[in-house]
């Protein structure tokens, strides 16, 4: 882990902005103002960074980082994006759009960084917008150092914060949280959603821990199902993310001991071969970005029939209709996104529901869920995001 | 040593003169590309999603404070880099290309012919996927490192091969090809192994990117290019004599085996330095000499130093439209080499009515 420290200040931009501020106060004939103020935080890649509290001018490493920064500035979340990458409009354009129709002509200012997983990022842009904070995705890390993106930001006096809801979200959600909250000013916020989240995961990792292996479903996911034309099968999660997800649900993930990685591609004979309980299809409205999907195109402008065609496509498909998981219609489909994003604690106690009906019934997902949207996010719930073969 | 030369032009009589001249418009050809290049340059200097004016550019090139320190970043750490890191590649690779194709007489070659990007794109992998050292340095210059030891690595493997089986190009393109794919190989399993975005890493460090230049890479080029050009120059008649053949060239009293070993060697260099600094830039090396052979001929004199400018102004045209395509977006180079590179290259290829390859 390498330590890097922004000894930048920035002086000159803060006697601007105080300059600015005071002159405003003395018109509005207002006494109190706040000063932006330094503030050392740390991140999720253990670097000690010097960030401006309240940061007005933010980049985002991934759009989808918006999930997070939804929670936190509720009445106007796009007001401190003045850039992104474009993972949000590609791949879930239902969100981008629930997004963008809430909050008219504020999307389009947004500069577009391209593609979060070139590992390029313009730093030219950056300091040309003025930005006051860069916030990457942990995944990055490597690569932004590698590239020399890092020491360039930090010698224009940008700071860069890591955050990771993808490599290790059951550890790294909340710290990501609290350490938003805290550059953005809205401890707050983050604290009464972090409250929220933990009641959430709570619901399901107390109750689960006392199932025994032997009543454990065995679950294979089916990570972006249906991606390929020809509906090739069989990228999977090890004992990570969505893979982790389906161990702390009360399953047991099958490439969790298969594999040490993140990812892999399993063995469809292996699949038929140890004929799991449960099949579980991650997707997402790819149909934009790639037409020829054949993936269940899981968001919020979802309807619930072409969701069931599209599953019981999938379930058509040579090899699987003879599965166990198909006979017993314990085959169903996940919102993808939920693989990158603080509310995946809906896919957890749909994950429970699924294997240990009995145990998780009077648990309500989709009320939670729904919850979420009515408490904590300007946009409504709507759409769907998981749905079982019927 | 004009006889030697001047072998393509048939009579003796009046030969001396047609050489002058043909020479004379050679150098007006090195000219015209050098005034292009550099006006290319100072384009590249000035695009950017900044919209910096080329007066505080060059305000700033001459005292970096004059702006402040955000355009001190902007010019001597990002466009700085860029432009220069973008014109000494192509001088690499076009070095690098147009003699590998004279020893190995072969118009399809090119530095990449004996495996030394996939061997390159092997190490890089590893050091994204594995972070193994391969020799111990520090954590930015990782990736850097790994490709150019197993970049200069496969050369000394073929180099290896041709004291087993004789110096001839045939042995050296076959076992070059044996190589690439094995590396291909071994970077389709690190691949496997690799989590989605180490992947799309491994797979954006082959596209090519300039935004990874600095000066310390910078340094590092044109102390490989101050190795290899005597080296070049010193050789230059020996090597325009090797495009007759190799046994015309030995009987002028060239020893081939021994130039084309030596040759191995610089292009090894000049190669895997350029591949490991900023990933698989696929064309230029290729293109960049023929360019050169359409315009001035195979004598190095012209041959060399052309196809080094041609190279340059292809890299140096690609770093400006990698950023122009979309502001703020910087497109992978190794994409661009090849899609303004190919219907340039071909519409020279229409253009001339005589056979450049002979």
């Amino acid at each position: 882990m390498v330590h890097v420290r922004s000894p930048f200040l920035r002086v000159q931009t803060i006697a601007w902005q105080t300059a600015c501020i005071i002159s405003l106060g003395l018109t509005l004939g207002v006494a109190a103002v706040a000063i932006a103020e330094p503030i050392e935080v740390t991140d999720i890649a253990g670097r000690t960074v010097t960030v401006e509290k309240d940061v007005q001018r933010v980049i985002l490493g991934e759009g989808r980082m918006m999930y997070s920064v939804a929670v936190l500035d509720r009445e106007e979340p796009f007001k401190r994006i003045v850039g992104w990458k474009d993972d949000l409009i590609q791949y879930d354009p239902d969100a981008f759009r629930k997004f963008r129709d809430a909050f008219p002509g504020r999307t389009d200012k947004i500069t577009n960084y391209g593609s979060p997983y070139s590992g390029e990022f313009s730093v030219e842009s950056a300091i040309t917008q003025e930005a006051d904070l860069v916030i990457l995705d942990y995944g990055n890390l490597f690569n932004a150092e590698e590239s020399g993106v890092l020491e360039r930001l930090d010698k224009a006096g940008i700071p860069a914060v890591f955050i990771d809801f993808r490599e290790r979200p059951l550890q790294n959600t909340v710290p990501s949280l609290l350490l938003l909250g805290k550059v953005f000013d809205r401890e707050a916020e983050a604290e009464e959603f972090i409250d929220f989240y933990m009641q959430q995961m709570r619901v399901v990792t107390n109750r689960v821990k006392d199932i025994p292996t032997e009543e454990r479903p065995l679950v294979f996911i089916e990570n972006a199902a249906g991606w390929f034309e020809e509906g090739d099968c069989c990228n999977t999660f090890g004992g990570a993310n969505l893979g982790k997800m389906v161990d702390e649900a009360g399953g047991a993930n099958w490439g969790t001991k298969k594999f040490p990685g993140y990812r892999g591609e399993a063995s469809f004979e292996a699949i038929i071969a140890d004929d799991p309980d449960v099949i579980i299809g991650t997707g997402a409205n790819w149909s934009e970005a790639r037409p020829e999907v054949k993936a269940v195109l899981l968001g919020y402008e979802a309807e619930p029939e072409a969701v069931q065609t599209r599953l019981g496509a999938l379930a058509d498909r040579k090899g699987f209709s003879s599965m166990r998981a198909v006979e017993t219609k314990r085959f169903y489909s996940i919102y993808h996104q939920f693989y990158n994003s603080p509310y995946h604690f809906v896919a957890l106690q749909t994950f429970a529901k699924w294997f240990h009906p009995d145990l998780f019934e009077d648990v309500d997902a989709a009320a939670n869920f729904k919850e979420l949207h009515d408490r904590f996010l300007p946009i409504e719930f709507s759409g769907v995001f998981w749905a079982s073969l019927e | 040593m004009t006889d030697l030369v001047s072998s393509e032009v048939t009579t003796a009589a009046g030969s001396g003169k047609r050489f002058q001249a043909r020479s004379n418009r050679r150098y007006l050809f090195l000219g015209v590309i050098g005034v292009i290049l550099t006006a290319s340059i100072l384009v590249d200097m000035t695009t950017g999603p900044g919209n910096l004016t080329v007066d505080t550019v060059i305000e700033t090139i001459l005292d970096s404070q004059a702006h402040g320190v955000p355009m001190e970043v902007i010019v001597w750490d990002i466009r700085l880099p860029i432009a220069l890191m973008a014109i000494l590649i192509g001088a690499m690779l076009g070095a690098a290309g147009a003699q590998m194709q004279t020893i190995l007489n072969n118009p399809l070659a090119d530095p990449f012919t004996l495996g030394i990007s996939s061997a390159a794109s092997f190490g890089a992998a590893v050091a994204i996927v594995f972070k193994i050292n391969l020799i111990p340095i520090a954590g930015p210059f990782l990736v850097t490192a790994n490709a150019f030891v197993l970049a200069l690595s496969t050369s000394f493997v073929i180099y290896a091969f041709t004291f087993l089986r004789g110096v001839t190009s045939e042995t050296m393109v076959l076992v070059g090809i044996a190589l690439m794919f094995t590396f291909a190989a071994l970077l389709s399993l690190l691949e496997y192994r690799a989590t989605q975005v180490q992947l799309s890493q491994i797979v954006f460090w082959m596209m090519g990117s300039l935004s990874r230049a600095s000066w310390t890479k910078i340094g590092a080029c044109l102390a490989i290019l101050a190795v290899t050009m005597p080296l070049f120059v010193w050789r230059m008649w020996s090597l325009t004599a090797l495009r007759m053949g190799d046994d015309k060239a030995a009987s002028l009293g060239v020893n081939v085996k021994r130039i084309r070993v030596e040759m191995l060697i610089a292009i090894s260099l000049l190669a895997s330095t350029a591949v490991a600094f900023v990933g698989t830039v696929a064309f230029v090396g290729l293109v960049g000499p023929h360019i050169a052979r359409m315009v001035v001929g195979e004598d190095q004199r012209f041959f060399l130093p052309f196809s080094m400018l041609a190279s340059a102004l292809i890299m140096s045209v690609t770093s400006i439209v990698s950023k122009t395509i979309t502001p703020g977006i910087i497109y992978p180079i190794g994409i661009i080499t090849s899609l303004i590179g190919i219907p340039f290259f071909v519409s020279l290829i229409l253009a001339t009515r005589r056979a450049n390859w002979r």
